[in-house]
């Protein structure tokens, strides 16, 4: 039996022959994104439900009878508590707490106290009509006239705050700002529909691929990226530094097998252990997705994104063979830095700043503009196949360019596993001689 | 045959280990031109203290490492140019070379038998004789790492013996075992001796070397400073037995205590 053939059964048994190593390998990732996505899940969507469930308490000063009747029209006062306070019950509320006052030295004003409320989410906005709001809004009758100003308090940092400032924004202060509009115009007679001067009208028109593929052609390279190199990384630096370490790689290099035939041995068996690994993450993530949608609703919107990908045979082929040149490539490079070092410890050393690197270039591909990337850049290994990933997610993916990220990953996934034999075959290296 | 012609193994230092070693020399003389020969049908022992260049010298034999200097042959393979056939000739044991702790005896055994290029019935065949020579049916099927040292030491040897090599190489083969299963590797060594292979051992333990070879080699510091039978060794230094010889031999050939 060749050499290869042997050691890769030998190592693929070290792995399938241990039921923890299988386990923590390739159960406990799954089981772990399974449940971290669930939770995300889970906890956006109990976030969500009780921000929307939330009885918010909107103090309004001063309000104008027209306001209120915008309120009561939308219904937002049947879900909110929305209290309406003239200026002297404002003021008096403020005097009132004196206490409060004594404690707190920066409420010298009425907006002090105003803002103590809101920053400690006692009241979630307040909106305030300056005094004499209707008389400054009727006596305005040209431009540079005093345009009168409704003040709103918020506090950003707290949910329930920017949720109420948003949702009364956007259908009461722009209904009651029209509808003041409205009344100033018909005064003037002038037709309100006269004020817009053209209709946008916008038609989407992207390829249905493209389109569905967006979010995807975005997220897919940089996280393919990643995880092939974390599953490599999972079992190369052991397969090979830990074997050194132990002085069970030496065993093997006494036998009378050719060196190229033991780094082949590795490499293919850890090739198929990663790409197993890194399968087993995609499919987690696969699962992972519309269990974080299910517990989490709408607010979990982002994993929709993620089931938009549609490919087919031939890009699916063409998707799996830029993930083995990739895999090749990455097992190589552990390989070869876990071979290298003398042991473990400096193996992950040496291989964590490889990672950042290999991460920028999966990542470096998440916000690419629109522009056309040249072939040459395709052949850049690891960013040459992220963007070629990028391309298949959106149907554009050339035959050239495709075959250009094959040939940059292939090329230097065999420099590295050349390097790893005459490593193999180097004293100073295998025996720090 | 084993046939070692002036060899001379120089390492070069890092300057971590030229620290360590207090040294400004870049370059450590680890074998300094060392001739010998072992012959088929005897135990040749290496003797000599620790760091004195037996392992580095076995080392060379096993092709782990390549001469800087000389001419090593086994079997009438030259270890450099022929070193798959000379690794295909040799059962090679040291410390610091281990079987993989995730799998058992037996399977290594298999596996180590596979990479020789036996048939599965050779192997199960020559399982079946040393598997009984050192006992080792008893706990075949454990893991390595679940394996006490004596444990260990026994399937490693078995394990190196697989392809029935012609040369037998063992680097301090009782380091760590009781006595009892020391007693059992040194007449297994005499019985490969007894059926024509060519040993050698290296060994720091005088008691050892003086019961097991039939001819002695002393190394200290890189050189090969005597050579012959256990009488003839003792004689040629005057001394009363080997310990006493190796004791005059060092203080004549390392007069500073290095």
């Amino acid at each position: 039996m060749n050499g290869t053939v042997i050691i890769l059964k030998k190592e693929l048994k070290r792995v399938f022959g241990d039921k923890k190593l299988v386990f923590s390998l390739f159960i406990l990732p799954a089981i772990i994104m399974v449940a971290l996505y669930g939770i995300m899940g889970f906890m956006m969507g109990k976030m969500s439900d009780d921000i929307e469930e939330h009885r918010n308490s909107v103090y309004v000063v001063n309000a104008t009878e027209g306001f209120k009747n915008i309120i009561s029209a939308t219904g937002y006062d049947k879900n909110n508590d929305v209290i309406y306070l003239s200026e002297e019950e404002y003021r008096a509320a403020a005097k009132l707490d004196d206490d409060l006052a004594k404690k707190e030295d920066a409420i010298k004003t009425e907006e002090d106290f105003l803002n103590y409320q809101v920053k400690n989410n006692m009241v979630q906005l307040v909106v305030y009509f300056e005094k004499d709001f209707s008389k400054k809004y009727d006596s305005y009758t040209k431009s540079g006239d005093q345009i009168p100003s409704i003040n709103l308090y918020y506090n950003p940092t707290e949910n329930y705050s920017t949720n109420t400032y948003g949702v009364f924004t956007a259908s009461i202060m722009n209904t009651y700002q029209s509808s003041l509009l409205k009344n100033r115009l018909e005064k003037e007679k002038i037709d309100m529909e006269s004020l817009n001067v053209f209709n946008v009208v916008e038609t989407t028109v992207a390829k249905e691929a493209k389109e569905k593929g967006k979010f995807i052609s975005m997220m897919l390279p940089y996280m393919m990226v990643i995880m092939l190199f974390a599953g490599a990384m999972s079992v190369g630096v052991d397969a090979i530094a830990g074997e050194k370490e132990r002085g069970t790689l030496a065993s093997m290099l006494l036998s009378p097998v050719n060196r190229g035939q033991i780094v082949g041995g590795k490499i293919i068996s850890l090739m198929i252990l990663s790409g197993l690994s890194a399968i087993v993450y995609v499919v987690s993530m696969m699962v992972a997705m519309p269990v974080m949608k299910a517990l989490g609703g709408e607010s979990a919107d982002m994993a929709q994104g993620l089931g938009n990908l549609e490919l087919s045979l031939v890009q699916g082929l063409q998707l799996v063979a830029i993930m083995l040149t990739l895999v090749f490539l990455f097992v190589a490079l552990i390989a070869f830095l876990a071979v290298r070092a003398k042991d473990v410890k400096t193996a992950s050393t040496y291989i964590s700043p490889v990672y950042i690197v290999v991460m920028v270039a999966g990542m470096l591909t998440m916000f690419m503009s629109g522009d056309k990337v040249p072939t040459y850049r395709y052949a850049i290994p690891v960013y040459g196949s992220a963007v070629a990933v990028k391309d298949l997610c959106v149907n554009e993916l050339t035959a050239v360019n495709f075959l250009a990220s094959l040939s940059g990953a292939l090329i230097l996934a065999v420099i590295f596993t050349v390097l790893i034999t005459k490593s193999f075959n180097d004293e100073r290296v295998m025996f720090n001689a | 045959m084993i046939q070692i012609n002036e060899l001379t193994k120089i390492y070069k230092l890092t300057a971590k280990k030229m620290q360590e070693l207090k040294t400004k020399e870049n370059t450590k003389i680890a074998v300094n031109n060392i001739s010998l020969v072992a012959k088929p049908g005897e135990i040749y022992g290496l003797l000599g203290t620790n760091g004195a260049g037996k392992t580095t010298t076995l080392r060379c034999v096993a092709t782990l490492l390549k001469p800087t200097k000389g001419q090593i042959s086994v079997c009438g393979y030259d270890t450099v140019k022929d070193g798959q056939k000379v690794r295909d000739s040799i059962a090679f044991l040291t410390n610091e070379i281990k079987l993989d702790p995730n799998f058992s005896a037996d399977y290594m055994f298999k596996f180590f038998g596979r990479l020789h290029g036996m048939s599965e019935e050779q192997i199960v065949a020559r399982r079946e004789e040393l598997f009984n020579v050192f006992g080792i049916n008893d706990f075949k099927n454990k893991k390595i790492e679940e394996l006490s040292t004596g444990m260990k030491q026994k399937a490693a040897i078995a394990v190196s013996l697989v392809h029935d090599p012609e040369v037998v190489i063992f680097d301090e083969p009782t380091s760590g075992l009781d006595i009892v299963t020391a007693r059992n590797v040194t007449d297994y060594l005499k019985f490969l001796r007894d059926q024509g292979k060519t040993v050698i051992v290296s060994t720091h333990i005088m008691s050892e070397a003086e019961k097991l070879s039939d001819r002695i080699g002393v190394i200290i510091n890189g050189n090969k400073v005597a050579e012959g039978t256990l009488s003839e060794i003792i004689s040629q230094n005057e001394a009363e037995d080997l310990e006493d010889a190796f004791f005059r031999l060092y203080s004549k050939h390392n007069p500073e205590g290095k």
